[in-house]
This record gives C-alpha cells, structure tokens and sequence, in this order.
C-alpha cells in the first residue's frame, strides 16, 4: 500500500502544484482585473478626445463610437484594420459628417522604424484632418494623399483602409435615407 | 490576418521570419552543426510540434480557457501543452529513428524552452486568429525557422574552414552571419 | 562567513558569470527589448520578479519536489510568476506591457530562470539563492542597458527614458542610423560586446 502510495505522489505533487498556481492566478486577475479595464477604458477616451478635444461623452454602437458634446452628436469613430507592411495596422478615424474625415489616429502597427512607422508620425496623419473621404487616396491615384518616401506600402495601406472603410460606416449609418441615427 | 492563408504563410514564413526578424527560436540556431540533414530534421521537428502544438492550444483557448473566463491560464496552459507534446516527440523518435535520436542530443528536449514554439501560440493568441489561420501561420512559422537553419548549416561548415579572429570564434562570428542573414530577409517585405 | 558566502553567490551573476554575455542565455528577449532603454529596463523588471520569486519557491520546496516531474514543477512555478507580473504590467503600466508585448510572457522559457532554477536554487538554501536571482538579474539588466544604450544612441540619435529625452545628439541626431534598432543591427552589437567580452578574457573558453 505504502509502494502504491510513493507511485502516485510525483503526480499528486504536480496536482497540488497546479491547483496552487490556478489559485494564485485567479486571485491576481481578479485584483487587477478593475484596473486592467479601466486602462482600456482610458485608452479609448483618450484617443477619442484627442481627435475630438470638444467632446464629452460617447456610446459605443456596433463597432461605431458616437460621441456627444453636451448631448447633441458631434462626430463618429470607429477602427479600421489596414494591410500594411509588417501586418495590421490598426487605425482609429474619426468622421466629422457623412462626408468628412475628421483625423486619424495610428493604435497599432507593425511597421518598420524609420520608415513605415512614421505613418504614425503629425507630418503624414494631419494630411487626414477634414480631408474628403473621397480624398483618401495616395496622389498618383488621383487622391490628396502623399506617401512617405520609402514607405509607400504603409502609407497606401492607411489611406485604403481609411477610404473604404470610411464608405461602409457612412453607408450604415447614413445610408438608411440618410436618417443619422442610423 | 485572417484572410489570405496564403498571405499569412509567406509573412510568418519569411517577412516576420522567426530567427531573423522576431528573434524566437534562436538557440537552437546558433548551435546547429554543419550536418544539414541534422538541421533539416530539427526543422521538422519543431515544425511538427509548433503545428500541433497551434491546434491543441487553439483548441483549449478556445473552448475552455475563454468559455470559462480564465484567460490568464494561458501561458501555464500553452507550456505544459508543449512540455508533453515534446515528451512525445521524444518518445516517437527515440523508437522510430534512433541514430536521429543521438544526433540531435540534447537539442530534442530543449524544445520545450524554445522561444519559437511558445512565441507561435502566443501570436496566435494575441492576434486572434481563427483555427486554420492558427495552423497555416504555425506552418509558415516553422518552414521560416527551418529554412535559416538550414542556410546556418550550411554556412557553419565554411566557417568552420575560415580565418576568424580568436575573439569572433564560435558564438560572435555566428551573430555576424546572422547580421547578414537578417538584412537580407528585410528585402522580403512588402513582397505581399 | 555567511555575509560573504552571500555576496559571492550574488556578484558572480554580475560580471564573471553575466547570463548574456558570458553563459549567452537569454538571448531572444536580448536582442527584442534591446532597442530602447525603457524596454530594456522594465524587462529586466520583469525578470528580476520572476527569477527572485521563482528562485525562492523553488528553494523552498527543493526536498519535497519528486526527480521525475521537477522540470515541469519548475516550469508551472515560473508560468505562473509570469503570467502574475504580466497581469500587473497591464494594470499598472500599460504602454510598457503593450511595448514588450508576447517577449513579457517569453520570459517563461527564458532560459536564465529555467537554468538557475535547475542549477541552483534547486541545490540551495532560500538566502543564496535570493543572491543567486539577485545577481543574475543584475547582470541580465546591466547587459540589456548596454545594448540599449549602444542601440538607441547609434539608431535614434539620442536617448530617452520614461519618456523624458535625456539626450540628443548633433549629427546622429539629424540622421539617425536606423540601422540598429533593427533586426540586424540588434546581432551586430550584441555580437560585437559578445566578442569583446571574450577579448577581454571576461569570457571564459
């Protein structure tokens, strides 16, 4: 009985260990957890105001922030995901109006430093504020756009992304005759 | 990334090559010999358990982990996944191919502690891929990381042969290469 | 007696034994976080947690854990460190979770934490083997900031902490050369301090 013992106790051991580290876990993500969600949160107010400084609150809506100043709606977001160089790029664009970009905003990419990175750079986002959205298009395709040099690829993969995006959120938020509380 | 599995192999496999780019995998790397059949079995190897090894992680994710609200399992979960799995491989080759078996020494458990193959579940993870997407991306992963092995071994044997300065043997000569290496892969990008 | 044996146990990580540069372990997260000095800092904060805590616990039950299942003991132990400060980097700091992004969570197959686990917490009592973590963290954080150092000075032109620009230089900084914050310029420094380690004798072969 003993021998069958000493068998079992390499597994019962891990066992043990296992149960401990599950516990240890669970205790620390719940103690976080608060804190880890509300620097999400943060994360999205922030970039939110940053694009739109006047605003006061937001509702999110199918994938599409609505925000409010003092109640009435002032503007939209919503992320688009661009195919750039190094992977997705994820870009947060701001609509003024069904016609108008308000900006953009660079949350995520994977591009190369010193070149493709600085779509994230004033110098190449400004050219998106109240920029037409039929606009965003690099300018040797008949667009506003200018590409950064030596990184072509990323900054096409922005204004793409931003461009068609841009008509799919219209189309459902406005496309319902126009009605804009889609 | 989870359209084009084709995108998705040529990027993991060369624009976002594991050894040269993402820096994963890399003891095994700069310690392979000049046998090219050796490196071309460890490729397989790793590419076997990083494949399979996408799959079971994907699957308990997937179907345990976030069904049941305990995410943070994951890193504890996806190396006792690999840990067993290379007990596996062990085992299988060990019966299987037992002159492979010695010639891959200590390299075969060491896997476990492989950058690459914890690093391929995590990008998955983290970039929510669907469960093809996280089989093809984990193809893509290991044919990268084989494929430099493989130009490695083939490399060390001139190596071995040239006039390297005492202080630039072994480990600091094989980074040099790897300088190279590197800068050549970066023309892969933007291919797709 | 034991106040040497202490300091002894701890510099040895520092310098002769120095995991990057003299055992080149720890390479991958080496060559990843390298780039910029507030990546190779809160790195090596997240290494010093996990080798201290690991270090500790292993020492701790080192008489009770079975032969057969130690290496996936160790390896539990050491995930569960990892996944805690990685919890605590994404409530607390959250760029720097988003910078280091999967490398955090590969600390777990860090092999500094596996091979001093194995090597000696496993073989000593819970005070050395604090000065044992202490020490190899130490050296993992001062070879991590030379890189940095070296690589965000020649790629940037200038360097930067937390934030605040401490630095920038004339030239370089006009015309960085961005060579080295990218992948082949990480190989190229760390070869080169590797090399002249080894020059120097510091590195034992």
């Amino acid at each position: 009985m003993k021998d069958r013992l000493k068998e079992f106790y390499p597994v019962f051991f891990i066992t043990i260990i296992v149960f401990i580290s599950i516990s240890l876990l669970a205790l620390t993500d719940s103690v976080t957890a608060e804190k880890r969600e509300w620097q999400t949160e943060q994360k999205v107010m922030d970039m939110l105001k940053d694009m739109f400084p006047s605003m006061s609150d937001y509702t999110l809506e199918d994938d599409v922030y609505v925000l409010y100043e003092s109640g009435a709606v002032t503007g939209y977001a919503y992320i688009a995901e661009g195919k750039g160089y190094g992977g997705t790029i994820d870009i947060l664009v701001g609509l003024e109006d069904a016609t108008t970009i308000k900006g953009i905003s660079i949350i995520n990419h994977a591009e190369s430093p010193g070149l493709g990175a600085r779509i994230n750079e004033d110098a190449y986002k400004g050219q998106y504020s109240n920029l037409t959205i039929t606009d965003s298009e690099m300018r040797f395709n008949g667009g506003k756009i200018d590409a950064i040099t030596g990184a072509t690829i990323s900054s096409q993969a922005v204004a793409d992304a931003v461009r068609t995006t841009a008509l799919e959120k219209i189309e459902e938020l406005f496309g319902k005759g126009g009605d804009e509380n889609g | 990334m989870n359209d084009n599995l084709f995108v998705v192999f040529v990027t993991m496999a060369l624009i976002n090559n594991f050894i040269l780019v993402k820096f994963l995998g890399l003891c095994p790397f700069f310690g392979i010999s000049k046998n090219i059949g050796n490196a071309v079995s460890m490729g397989i190897a790793v590419t076997l358990v990083m494949v399979i090894g996408s799959a079971i992680t994907w699957l308990i994710n997937h179907l345990v982990l976030i069904p049941y609200e305990i995410r943070y399992m994951n890193i504890v979960m996806f190396i006792l996944v690999i840990a067993v799995m290379v007990q596996i491989v062990e085992m299988v080759i060990k019966r299987t191919n037992l002159t492979l078996y010695n010639a891959l020494g200590i390299y075969l458990p060491l896997i476990t502690t492989n950058c690459a193959v914890l690093g391929i579940a995590l990008i998955n993870d983290t970039g929510d891929y669907s469960f093809w997407t996280s089989l093809v991306a984990a193809l893509g992963a290991g044919a990268g990381f084989s494929l430099v092995l493989i130009i490695m071994s083939g490399i060390r044997e001139r190596l071995d042969t040239a006039d390297v300065p005492k202080a630039m043997k072994g480990l600091p000569i094989a980074f040099m290469v790897a300088v190279l290496l590197s800068l050549a892969f970066i023309g892969f990008g933007g291919i797709v | 007696m034991r106040t040497a044996r202490f300091w002894k146990e701890l510099t040895k990580g520092i310098i002769v034994s120095n995991p990057v540069f003299v055992l080149a372990l720890g390479l991958c997260p080496s060559l990843a976080v390298s780039g910029n000095l507030d990546n190779a800092l809160g790195m090596s904060a997240g290494v010093l947690f996990v080798l201290l805590c690991s270090n500790i616990i292993i020492s701790a039950i080192r008489k009770l854990v079975p032969n057969m299942v130690r290496i996936p003991v160790y390896i539990v132990i050491i995930a569960t460190f990892v996944t805690i400060i990685g919890l605590v980097f994404q409530a607390y700091v959250p760029s720097l979770y988003e910078s280091l992004g999967i490398y955090l969570s590969l600390i777990v197959v860090n092999c500094i934490i596996l091979g001093r686990a194995e090597a000696f917490a496993s073989r000593n009592g819970i005070v050395y083997s604090i000065a044992d973590a202490l020490g190899a963290s130490i050296g993992f954080m001062l070879a991590l900031v030379i890189i940095a150092f070296f690589r965000q000075i020649l790629g940037t032109g200038g360097l930067s902490i937390f934030g605040f620009d401490l630095f920038t230089l004339p030239v370089l900084g006009d015309h960085p050369m961005l060579f080295f914050i990218l992948p082949p310029g990480a190989f190229l420094v760390i070869g080169l301090l590797l090399a002249l380690f080894k020059h120097t004798g510091v590195l034992k072969e």
